[in-house]
């Protein structure tokens, strides 16, 4: 008896799905709240990397300083990008329009002049983010310098356990 | 607002140019610092931030030199098929270089715990091994210490014996040689100084002051006689003696050096004793040394065991290996027949061991030998 019920339970699950029993969907916004959720980790794990030099004192070394330099930089730039995500595609506060190649309209809602401004300004993204990634090749320049002007390279594990 | 778009699409393309370019001049550089030390746990997190920001650079960066490139040639609807794929790209990017530095923090206490693991078992290796290779070493070294404490044993057992010997022996003489000693001071006030019985007398006397000397000297050396302590300071006895030694002998073509420790404090002991072990150790540096060379008496004091060293030191002939044994034995003595009773460092010996303290000898046959006194400050401070 117990058998046949559920037999039967299992039939009429297959023969009757509905929505809540299917593979989710991934619509339109998902992409954006994911990309926004990972500038939001890339901060926090910039953020820990920035504590974690100073806290075993790292940062007294040039090549470490600079990296530490870089850190701080992608953490602005990821808050530029994360703002001009939310400003292009979050918030709908501003609608952009391309007049020509070498033109666009910016409008905003009245009272919000200054949400144009700031658009253009973190537009230019790549002030940050480059400089970001200049620091951090010249903290591991400095940093391989060291290592060969120390014969058999730095250990830093040993100076720093 | 109407904006120029060319500051965007300057800082665009100029940016993800240079992007790109120091992207891969980081993984040049990381590769070579990663080489140099594969094991470390901080190069191959760099490589990996290095790989992953190299990744995100190109994916951007291309799709941002293609969106313009696109823009400009007005296919708009090319890079809206493009733009998911580079911007998850860009996600996923983003997240890796998240998540190898989060988890980087954990490796690092997990490396560091391994790296004590493997110091300590390192270090438990080198031991045993060095423990197993030197093991026989280490007992030979242990078998001949052991040898040379018993050798030690045995020579204390066989000086006790010879005092206690030499103890009854003396006691049985002493009253005796008084007894003649006696008998002859008092025939000689009877006769004629002039006299040939009297010159008789005279030498008899003569000799038992001399077996006399040798009794109580064996008496020292067997410890019956209980010394007589009083304060003094070691360093005027040492002066005293030194002067005493150089009136009595000749030491003009000696080098006699004196080194005091400092703060060495007043003794408890009997001085006239000691003096008399200062002028052995003396006398025999003297005999070593011969017409030319140098005697040097030092003192230190160790204020944990609250003991004064005494060094006699000399740069004589030393002492030969065979007779190293038997020094302190009484009437053992490599002085010619006449020069010495032997008796000198046996009674010294005495001495010292009646002070609660030692008498150790250091000897390098043909440079010299090193006779050093370790006594007790022994009672209360003055």
């Amino acid at each position: 008896m117990r058998r046949w019920v559920s037999g039967a339970s299992a039939v009429a699950l297959i023969l009757m799905p509905t929505a809540a029993l299917a593979t989710q969907g991934h619509g339109d916004p998902e992409g954006l709240v994911v990309h926004q959720m990972s500038h939001i980790f890339f901060v926090f794990s910039m953020g820990i990397l920035i504590y974690w030099l100073r806290a075993r004192d790292l940062v007294r070394h040039v090549g470490w300083r600079y990296i530490q330099y870089s850190s701080v930089f992608f953490i602005f730039w990821t808050l530029d990008a994360f703002t001009v995500h939310l400003l292009d595609e979050g918030m709908g506060i501003i609608q952009v329009t391309r007049i020509d190649p070498w033109h666009l309209r910016i409008e905003s809602p009245p009272g919000l002049g200054w949400v144009k401004v700031l658009y253009y300004a973190v537009k230019l993204d790549h002030l940050l983010c480059v400089p970001g990634l200049m620091f951090l090749y010249l903290g591991i320049k400095r940093l391989l310098k060291e290592s060969r002007q120390a014969e058999g390279g730095i250990r830093y594990e040993e100076e720093i356990s | 607002m109407i904006v120029s778009t060319l500051p965007i699409w300057f800082v665009d393309m100029a940016g993800s140019v240079f992007m790109i370019l120091f992207s891969f001049m980081s993984i040049r550089l990381v590769r070579l610092i990663y080489r140099s030390d594969p094991n470390s746990i901080i190069w191959t997190y760099l490589t990996w931030v290095c790989y992953c920001l190299a990744g995100f650079a190109i994916s951007r960066s291309a799709g941002h030199i293609l969106k313009q490139i696109l823009f400009l040639m007005d296919r708009n609807e090319v890079w809206d098929g493009i733009r998911p794929f580079s911007g998850s790209i860009n996600t996923f990017m983003l997240i890796i270089v998240s998540s190898v530095t989060l988890f980087f923090q954990r490796a690092w206490h997990i490396y560091q715990e391994i790296s004590r693991d493997k110091e300590a078992l390192q270090t438990a290796h080198t031991e045993l091994l060095s423990l197993n290779q030197n093991l026989e070493q280490r007992v030979k070294e242990r078998t001949e210490a052991l040898a040379l404490h018993e050798k030690q044993m045995a020579q204390a057992d066989k000086l006790a014996s010879i005092g206690q010997l030499s103890s009854g022996i003396a006691h049985e003489i002493n009253n005796p040689l008084g007894i003649i000693l006696g008998y002859t001071q008092l025939l000689l006030r009877s006769e004629d100084p002039e006299s040939q019985k009297h010159e008789d007398l005279k030498t008899i006397e003569k000799h038992v002051k001399s077996c006399k000397t040798t009794v109580e000297d064996l008496l020292n050396f067997a410890r019956s006689s209980k010394p007589k302590k009083e304060f003094f300071n070691i360093h005027e006895t040492i002066d005293d003696v030194l002067n005493f030694v150089r009136h009595r002998s000749d030491m003009h073509g000696m080098f006699m050096d004196r080194r005091y420790g400092p703060e060495v404090p007043r003794m408890l002991m009997d001085e006239k004793k000691i003096k008399q072990v200062l002028i052995n150790l003396l006398m025999n540096a003297k005999h070593a040394v011969g017409e030319t060379g140098a005697i040097t008496v030092a003192t230190a004091y160790d204020s944990e065991r609250d003991r004064v060293s005494v060094m006699v030191q000399d740069t004589g002939y030393g002492i030969e290996k065979k007779n190293f044994s038997r020094i302190f034995d009484p009437f053992f003595t490599t002085k010619p027949t006449g020069e010495g009773t032997g008796l000198g460092l046996a009674v010294s010996y005495g001495i010292v061991k009646t002070h609660g303290g030692d008498l150790l000898v250091e000897s390098d046959p043909g440079k010299g030998s090193t006779f050093t006194m370790v006594l007790p400050v022994g009672g209360k401070r003055e």
